[in-house]
């Protein structure tokens, strides 16, 4: 099971310009929690926040419900950002990226056939089993979409910070992001993710919830 | 050990199986240094090149040549200015990281300020000392020297290539994740910061390092020329690592070799680099060659 992620006072301002004022929210444990907004509205920089990868103010906590606590907390959470841009003439290949990410052994070293196994079936599970050789700067955004969806998946993770996942999918890669997504809400993952499609966040999300100058449970200001 | 190997190559060369040139001790140093520093540079040109640092290699060797003037005027041999050398560049480097990190001043900019500043202060005290050291000496420090390379500066570098290959097969990965995407590497627990610091830091030894072979003036361009070269040419991460390696050892080699052949008064530094540039110039061939197949 997935945290509890419990905001206690929380604003955000960057640069001295308040993105959200103060608010008070509990995303349940083991739920897929939608957040949607305005562009602009602080949808990101909240779950940058959440990350601790953001300053903020007031105080956020995590509160796992199992003996999970016992594992590192960072390896615990999966992290998908939005849209990354790599130099398109760095000649790091998806499947360098993906053995960087889930191991130690240097980049440019011999490397385990079991890393490598590893690697390709986490490419396999976002489709992109055939573009492990393509360098970064090669990938269309959809695939590094999907890119960034597999690094996630390594994780194993019980709680998954999602920014704008769908972004550039087409609708092949949509149904295999949406199929991982529903097999961590069934094995009861914490998910927080960011959409903007109202029909996706009705068919997935648990709760929906809405950054605007605050944030609210959707219709339901709290 | 230094005595036997040049000893072994004496032996070699007197018995017909090296060049004339191989009879000189300080070519067999020199010859090691560039076996040691060649790869070294070449190993850290491709992250120097992905974390975009290359303007600031470039300024911490022209850090070391203040560091050289401070050495001799607070005492040092001038011929073997290491301490202030290497505190010099060391501080410089992390001073330069350190006031990055907090401003939002664009990088390259900040690199020009302490660039500018290191070469009038290194300017300034070096025309101070010239009264006092033979010119000759200095420069031997702003394009390196072959003569110039003894057994202690050998040992340095041995034990720097040492501290560098542990750092890099135990935070390559972690320096290349921090550098692709640091939000990411926070996020899986990965000291970005820190790693940022240790990378500076590995420059700044591996600058005052070649400095003797290559000259404070060059030995940026060797972090940077091998690796661009490869990046050229290579298809993946491994190949780019290893063919930077394999580009800096031979510029290395060859810059030595070549003008002792060919009885040239080259620096060391500037042959290098030549042969470096060399080797780009043949990079840009295989690319082109290989677009038109």
């Amino acid at each position: 099971m997935g945290p509890a992620i419990d905001l206690k006072e929380v604003s955000l301002t960057l640069k001295g310009v308040e993105i959200l004022p103060k608010i008070n929210a509990y995303f349940s444990p083991g739920k897929l929690h939608a957040i949607t907004g305005a562009n602009g509205s602080g949808k990101s920089s909240l779950l940058k926040a959440i990350l601790g990868l953001a300053a903020h103010q007031g105080r956020i906590e995590r509160h796992w419900p199992t003996a999970n606590e016992t594992i590192s907390k960072a390896r615990q959470i999966a992290y998908v950002p939005q849209q990354t841009a790599f130099e398109p003439s760095l000649p790091i290949t998806a499947q360098e990226f993906l053995l960087a990410s889930l191991t130690r052994r240097a980049f440019f070293g011999w490397r385990k056939a079991a890393d490598l196994k590893q690697v390709q079936a986490l490419l396999q599970r976002v489709g992109m089993q055939a573009k492990g050789h393509l360098r970064l700067g090669e990938l269309s955004g959809g695939e590094r979409q999907r890119l960034l969806f597999a690094q996630a998946l390594e994780r194993n993770s019980q709680f998954w910070c999602l920014d704008e996942p769908m972004t550039g999918l087409d609708l092949q890669a949509q149904a295999l992001i949406n199929k991982e997504i529903t097999q961590l809400r069934q094995a009861g993952a914490t998910l927080l993710v960011i959409h903007h499609d109202p029909a996706w966040v009705a068919d997935y999300a648990d709760q929906v919830w809405c950054v605007d100058n605050g944030l609210y449970i959707q219709g339901d200001p709290l | 050990m230094m005595d036997a190997l040049r000893e072994l190559v004496f032996g070699l060369q007197q018995a017909g199986y090296l060049p004339e040139m191989f009879r000189y001790g300080f070519l067999t140093n020199a010859l090691v240094a560039a076996l040691i520093v060649g790869p070294l540079l070449g190993a850290l040109g491709p992250l120097v090149v992905v974390k975009r640092l290359a303007f600031f290699s470039e300024a911490v060797g022209h850090g070391a040549l203040t560091g050289v003037a401070l050495g001799i005027l607070l005492g040092e041999p001038a011929t073997q200015p290491l301490a202030a050398l290497f505190a010099f560049c060391v501080v410089f480097a992390i001073l330069l990281h350190w006031i990055k990190s907090r401003t939002q001043i664009p990088y390259d900019a900040l690199v020009g300020v302490f660039l500018a500043f290191a070469i009038a202060l290194g300017a300034s005290l070096l025309l101070y000392v010239a009264k006092k050291v033979n010119v000759h000496i200095l420069e031997n420090v702003l394009f390196g020297s072959i003569l110039t390379v003894k057994d202690q500066d050998l040992l340095v570098m041995l034990l720097l290539a040492i501290v560098c290959i542990a750092l890099m097969l135990f935070s390559g990965n972690r320096a290349l994740i921090s550098s692709l995407a640091p939000d990411l590497a926070k996020v899986r627990g990965i000291q970005v910061r820190f790693f940022d610091y240790v990378f500076v830091l590995l420059i700044a030894l591996i600058t005052v390092a070649s400095v003797k072979i290559i000259g404070s003036i060059l030995v940026g361009a060797l972090l940077l020329v091998p690796a661009v070269s490869a990046r050229m040419i290579s298809r993946t991460g491994r190949e780019f690592f290893w063919l930077s390696i394999v580009f800096a050892t031979l510029s290395c080699l060859l810059g030595i070799l070549l003008p002792m052949a060919g009885a040239l008064p080259i620096p060391s530094g500037a042959a290098i680099v030549l042969v470096a540039s060399f080797g780009f110039v043949i990079s840009l061939v295989i690319r082109r060659w290989r677009s038109l197949a």
